[in-house]
């Protein structure tokens, strides 16, 4: 009698021990999207804020479902994105950011604009967009260290596009300076960083001029590198910022 | 035999057994027949839907939500009107504790009360059952509020959704426009309004509750068609975010017809108001909140310990009246909040005015500064000195010990965010602290009773402690957490005078003249001024700025949980707090001269509050999301 019943639970045991060992056996994901967003008036990749304020590529995914919920990947600071954690399937691709939304719809909800791209995503897959900035901030020059212990950098903005509907207001332009190059909105030393604020309409006739702007808060610590950069924008939808590439100044 | 008499014992059994009737209803559930046929069920249901109804209250914090006991980081500390030191930065409420699923909770109860009552309607006469469906009407019209104010459009139940049902996609209910949900909510306070009594038990709305709460929402809704820039359309053609702003005008009239129908079935609390009085009139503002019998408040949640309470208190309080819990001076008004205040000497440029030709004015007394200040700021903050439960509220930032000769020049240059220099200047880390003995022989804490304390933030960091809603005479032995029961003032008459007022400069701003708009607002503007004891305007052509209503609000309504959403309908948020410092007031003391000197500055933490331009439409959780394939996200989450 007890030789049946461990009979039978040796059995069962190993059935189910037997029974764990079956493998979820859908691979981990692991194509690649890489691409960049560039703009189409200047050919450079687009330059944009790390986090949740710059340019992020969407993804929607339709081998399964034609309403899916989107999938975001965020963009790195020069406009290029790369990511390699994507499952392989069908998507849908645009982005979003501080240019002419690749997206539009009309009052009515009717798509009007679609320059979103659709891929098979398998293996590594390349995806650029050629987008219109709001606005493309030049360096004039490169920032010079001044002799009271300040930098000034000199630049102009001008419009990335002649379509009406995108040239808002500007509101502001900033000077951003940092201790490392990772430099935006989101992440730069508020003492030393400059701000411009215009209301209304006062800032379009900014528009192609040159400005200058000098840090403030006195001297900069010396024997360091700084990071600068500079950022506008226009009171367009969520006010994302555009930005100029980053330059480093040596204090000595 | 015996097998035989077994299974005639098993047949009765069964057989008697069965006789007893089964199916009875579970008699530990209360039923509707048993609530929704007499008149004390109805209150009871009511009184469950208006303690879920989502109003900020005293029990209301962005970081922690509705209804919880523990505010420290708390809401005016997220829009210039204080800094606390447990808020380090703009924020928006956490999305984590979003009360979306509570709100459809709600709306679903109030749906479900609308749909059942007519089958016990024999029970009451018609007017009853019609003023109940009217409130049921203003609950729903009020989360529907709460919920479009923070995420636009949302999506629209009307009636009881089943579950299970046969058609599963039936639940799957797409977001709704914001334009609808605000119409929504219009047309039933439309209905609250046409078919509720004209007054209620307290607590509970009536017909002019309804109308005030129309006046707030259709508010937001003509500020979002004005000044809103941001816009997402679904794929069916709803712009879940944003309004057309041809719509504004309709929804400023809206507004305003709404804020008219309360003229003269409230007023301004003026019961011990008088003329030219400043001690009385701060009296009077500080009693309208406390008295029970007071005409203008319009709808109130209460409270009552021990069952119902909170905390402000005991949170509040200034350091020096810190109860057993440990906790003080959570809301420190700004000096930005101050300076809108008339009153107090200032500066071409509007800040106070601490210095004359380079050297800082001298005073004897603290409050010497504040003087002739506006008796609605002296009822609003406590200010440095002034008297709060029979003591002088003590603030001082430290003893300025260097030479006075010539008059003391300004600690810091114009603007600085550096620390306060050292030599010169004592003062302490903490409450505890060591007396300095002033050149008199005497002896003199650094820092005041009440801070200012360098170390820990447990003290008055702005320079001033917050005093609306402070009960005057709560003894400390009681100034404890969930120990505080005054009653939460959700709507006041005030507000529904400055919702007319802005509306109707709206409509004359939008070139609407078929009223004289401009002089309703200006005089609405007066009777809220008149009251507070501040500087009248002289004449209607005087109201040349959209700014001078918005300013009025802030001060008439500052601390009541409201100014978060005006900034943000506004959408004057992210230009306001764009790597923003907000400013602070420093009392020294001048060991030389026995007399105090203010020094005007930037908050010593050096604390930036940046908007995210985002925030305007707050992240949908993502749970929800995940739930219903319909249900898009705001833009940029």
């Amino acid at each position: 009698m007890k030789k049946i019943l461990y009979t039978i639970a040796v059995c069962a045991i190993a059935l189910a021990g037997s029974s764990c060992s079956k493998l979820d056996d859908y691979d981990a994901p692991s194509e690649t999207l890489t691409g960049s967003v560039i703009d189409a008036g200047t050919g450079k990749t687009l330059q944009t804020e790390i986090g949740g304020g710059g340019t992020r590529i969407k993804l929607l995914e339709i081998s399964w479902s034609d309403n899916p919920t989107p999938f975001y990947i965020s963009s790195m600071q020069d406009g290029t994105f790369n990511y390699t954690k994507l499952f392989p399937g069908k998507n849908k691709i645009s982005a979003e950011g501080a240019f002419v939304p690749l997206v539009q719809t009309d009052a009515s909800g009717a798509t009007t604009v679609d320059k979103s791209q659709t891929f098979d995503i398998k293996g590594t897959t390349t995806v650029n967009f050629s987008v219109d900035p709001f606005l493309r901030i030049e360096w004039q020059g490169e920032p010079v260290l001044n002799a009271d212990g300040t930098i000034s950098a000199t630049f102009k903005f001008t419009r990335g596009t002649d379509d009406p509907n995108f040239q808002q207001d500007i509101t502001d332009v900033r000077l951003f300076v940092n201790s490392n190059k990772f430099i935006g909105n989101n992440n730069f030393d508020d003492r030393y960083s400059t701000q411009i604020n215009y209301s209304g309409s006062d800032g379009n006739v900014q528009v192609g001029q040159l400005i200058t702007i000098t840090t403030k808060g006195g001297p900069l610590p010396a024997s360091r590198e700084y990071f600068l950069r500079v950022g506008a924008r226009t009171n367009y939808g969520l006010k994302y910022y555009n930005y100029t590439d980053v330059k480093t100044v040596t204090v000595p | 035999m015996k097998k035989t008499i077994y299974i005639l014992i098993c047949f009765f059994v069964c057989w008697t057994s069965a006789c007893r009737k089964m199916d009875i209803p579970p008699i530990n559930i209360i039923q509707d027949k048993d609530v929704l046929n007499n008149a004390g069920g109805v209150q009871a249901y009511m009184a469950r839907l208006y303690s879920q109804l989502p109003i900020e209250d005293f029990r209301y914090s962005p970081q922690r939500g509705l209804n919880f006991f523990w505010i420290i980081s708390p809401f005016p500390a997220g829009t210039g009107e204080a800094l606390s030191r447990d808020q380090r930065g703009a924020m928006q409420e956490n999305v984590d504790e979003s009360p979306w699923a509570e709100s459809y909770s709600l709306i679903r109860d109030a749906n479900y009360f609308m749909e059942n009552l007519s089958k016990y309607s024999g029970n009451f006469t018609e007017a009853q059952v019609n003023s109940w469906l009217g409130e049921a009407r203003f609950i729903r019209a009020a989360t529907y509020f709460a919920l479009v104010k923070r995420y636009g459009g949302v999506p629209l139940v009307d009636k009881v959704l089943e579950y299970p049902t046969p058609d599963p996609e039936s639940l799957n209910v797409p977001r709704a426009s914001e334009e609808a949900i605000y119409d929504f909510i219009a047309t039933d306070l439309d209905f609250a309004y046409q078919n509720m009594d004209e007054s209620n038990q307290v607590g509970r709305a009536n017909k002019y509750v309804a109308a005030g709460f129309k006046s707030r929402a259709m508010l937001y809704a003509g500020s979002i068609a004005k000044y809103n820039n941001i816009t997402l359309v679904d794929a069916a053609g709803n712009r879940v975010c944003g309004i057309p702003s041809a719509k504004a005008v309709t929804y400023f009239k809206a507004a305003y017809d709404a804020a008219v129908l309360l003229e003269n079935k409230y007023s301004l609390y003026k019961n011990g108001w008088k003329a030219g009085d400043k001690a009385a009139q701060y009296q009077n503002f500080v009693d309208l909140f406390f008295d029970k019998g007071s005409n203008e408040n319009v709808f109130v949640r209460q409270y009552h310990y021990p069952e119902s309470v909170h905390g402000y208190d005991a949170y509040n309080v200034p350091r020096q009246l810190m109860g057993a819990n440990g906790y003080s001076s959570e809301v420190n008004p700004t000096l930005d909040y101050v300076e809108l205040f008339d009153g107090i000497p200032k500066n071409a440029d509007g800040t106070i005015k601490t210095t004359t030709g380079g050297k800082y004015d001298l005073y004897t007394n603290t409050m010497d500064l504040f003087a002739n200040a506006e008796p609605r700021l002296r009822a609003t903050v406590i200010l440095p000195g002034d008297q709060f439960k029979g003591q002088g509220i003590e603030i001082r930032r430290g003893i300025y010990t260097g030479s006075s000769a010539g008059g003391i020049s300004p600690l810091l240059p114009a603007g600085s965010t550096a620390n306060y220099p050292t030599n010169n200047i004592v003062q302490s880390s903490n409450a505890s602290q060591t007396p300095y003995t002033l050149p008199d022989g005497s002896t003199m804490n650094p820092a005041g009773l009440s801070g200012i304390f360098t170390g820990d933030g447990t003290a008055a960091i702005s320079g001033f402690s917050v005093r609306k809603w402070l009960v005057p005479d709560k003894p400390t032995s009681e100034v404890l957490e969930n120990r505080s029961d005054q009653t939460w003032i959700e709507m006041r008459y005030a507000e529904v005078l400055l919702n007319r007022a802005e509306a109707a400069y709206e409509l004359n701003d939008l070139g609407q003249n078929d009223k004289n708009y401009l002089q309703d607002a200006f005089t609405d503007i007066n009777q809220i001024r008149e009251r507070a004891g501040a500087d009248l305007l002289a004449s209607a052509a005087n109201l040349n700025n959209i700014d001078i209503i918005r300013k009025e609000r802030r001060k008439e309504l500052g601390f009541e949980n409201k100014i978060w959403w005006d900034m943000r309908r506004w959408r004057t948020v992210d230009k306001e707090q764009n790597s923003t410092l907000y400013r602070v007031l420093m009392p020294f003391y001048s060991a030389n001269d026995k007399k105090y000197f203010f020094d005007a500055r930037t908050d010593e933490r050096n604390i930036r509050y940046t908007f995210d331009v985002r925030w305007y439409y707050e992240q949908i959780p993502n749970g929800e999301i995940q739930k219903s394939q319909k249900l898009i996200q705001n833009p940029g989450y």
